[in-house]
């Protein structure tokens, strides 16, 4: 139990580091800047209940809100990916019962599962993070156009990331 | 009351979710209206020093190139010194010109933080109070306007980038002096759009557009951007615009914050058509 509440605390620090010093400053093309730090929410274990991975999303989002200025906004999305989280389970078939100790990540999963959970809940939160940064809805258009391009960025690079974790989860 | 509690705790989830995303658009709307909280935020000491901490690699990494740009800006500016030119034959008399006194100061600054990608960007530079920085004052780089001193702490400043929703700034065409208003319309941050050009102005593609010295903010005649493509919309009176910045926002690091000697007076005549 010590070792999967140190392996998230570490995971939540090395998702915000990675994200503020690399992923931000990346800025592909000048328009995209990927989001990889939802991870963290997406691989919490299914034990955990629903209102603490609310907290926990919150308390994600706004950390990274204090790094970069935009305070409430990261907060805001994240939240509501923790509250999507529970439909996104329902909704999307799982090749496995969600039985305790599993993890939601490839390595117990496979690959399908976790690209089509993946995509479903970042693409609702960047939908939700850059409606709520355009504050506007006239700009309908570009807040679809960001929400594709960036979702499809980020969803590479969190299967990336997944799988760089996941060695040190086979030791387990 | 017991069912009221009961149902509280039965919705919890939802309850929960309701509670947090309030908070949360709660703070992103009183950042909005002040811009106080984001700065308070993202200039106290930890999380400047880590950011500053990582600004200083990045600033190593490209400083071969840096000192090339500043040595030729400073190569232009020596050559506008008074030295650098012949006193013309008419000249016998010489007199020391009173009539000339300082209106702006330049002030130099490093970028700790800056965005490109957002739709209101903003940058922290290492500048403050302590270094005489005031909200409202001009920042600018070695090629291009850059944005306007937001708020300021001890040891840091906010600036709201040229590339923000409420960023607006007096510019003029300089082959006509037509003068109008630059935004951002969010997208690509290479590109901008200059407002309120009448239609009966003449417009060529490749047009440079400079600060108008209209504000009380900007010097005249420090370059924005050049003219992309420009159309007049049917039934409207004035062109939309589109122009390319001069300078690449995303590689800012070198900036200078300018203060405007008279802002105060120049502001408290212009508060005083506001009132008509």
């Amino acid at each position: 139990m010590t070792k999967l509440y140190l392996k998230n605390t570490l995971r939540f620090f090395t998702l915000i580091a990675v994200q503020l010093l690399v992923f931000n400053n990346l800025g592909l093309f000048g328009y995209i800047n990927p989001m990889v730090y939802p991870l963290f929410i997406l691989l919490l274990p299914f034990e955990i209940s629903g209102i603490v991975v609310l907290f926990l999303g919150f308390t994600l989002g706004l950390t990274l809100d204090l790094f970069t200025g935009s305070v409430g906004l990261h907060a805001a999305a994240t939240t509501f990916l923790a509250f999507m989280r529970p439909v996104s389970l329902r909704i999307i078939a799982s090749p496995r019962e969600f039985e305790a100790g599993i993890e939601p990540g490839i390595n117990d999963l496979g690959y399908r599962w976790f690209i089509s959970n993946t995509l479903f809940l970042i693409l609702m939160h960047h939908f939700f993070y850059f409606t709520l940064e355009a504050f506007n809805f006239s700009e309908v258009g570009s807040i679809l156009l960001r929400t594709v391009l960036t979702s499809l960025v980020s969803v590479t690079l969190i299967v990336l990331l997944n799988l760089l974790f996941k060695p040190s989860l086979k030791r387990k | 009351m017991k069912n009221l509690i009961q149902f509280l705790i039965k919705h919890a989830f939802i309850f929960v979710f309701l509670l947090l995303e309030v908070i949360s658009i709660l703070l992103i709307v009183a950042n909005n209206s002040f811009q106080r909280t984001a700065f308070i935020s993202a200039s106290n000491g930890f999380t400047s020093g880590i950011l500053e901490a990582s600004s200083n690699v990045t600033d190593y990494i490209g400083l071969k190139e840096k000192n090339l740009q500043l040595a030729n800006e400073n190569a232009l500016l020596r050559s506008k010194l008074k030295e650098s030119f012949l006193q013309g034959p008419d000249s016998f008399v010489t007199k020391i010109d009173t009539s000339l006194r300082q209106f702006y100061i330049y002030t130099q600054a490093f970028v700790i933080t800056n965005s490109v990608q957002r739709r209101n960007n903003y940058l922290i530079l290492n500048k403050g109070r302590r270094h005489g920085i005031e909200p409202e004052m001009g920042v600018i780089a070695s090629n291009g306007v850059v944005g306007i001193v937001n708020e300021v702490s001890e040891e840091f400043c906010s600036v709201i980038s040229v590339l923000h929703k409420k960023s607006a700034i007096d510019a003029k065409i300089s082959s006509n002096g037509y003068t109008g208003t630059i935004s951002w319309p969010g997208g690509l941050y290479t590109l901008g759009n200059l407002d309120n050009i009448p239609s009966h102005a003449e417009l060529k593609v490749g047009d440079t557009l400079l600060t108008s010295g209209n504000s009380a903010i900007f010097p005249p005649n420090i370059p924005i951007g050049i003219i992309q493509k420009f159309e007049l919309k049917k039934g409207s009176s004035f062109f939309s615009v589109r122009f390319r910045f001069l300078l690449d926002f995303n590689r800012l690091d070198h900036v200078y914050i300018i203060k405007n000697m008279k802002q105060e007076e120049l502001l408290k005549l212009m508060g005083g058509f506001e009132n008509d």
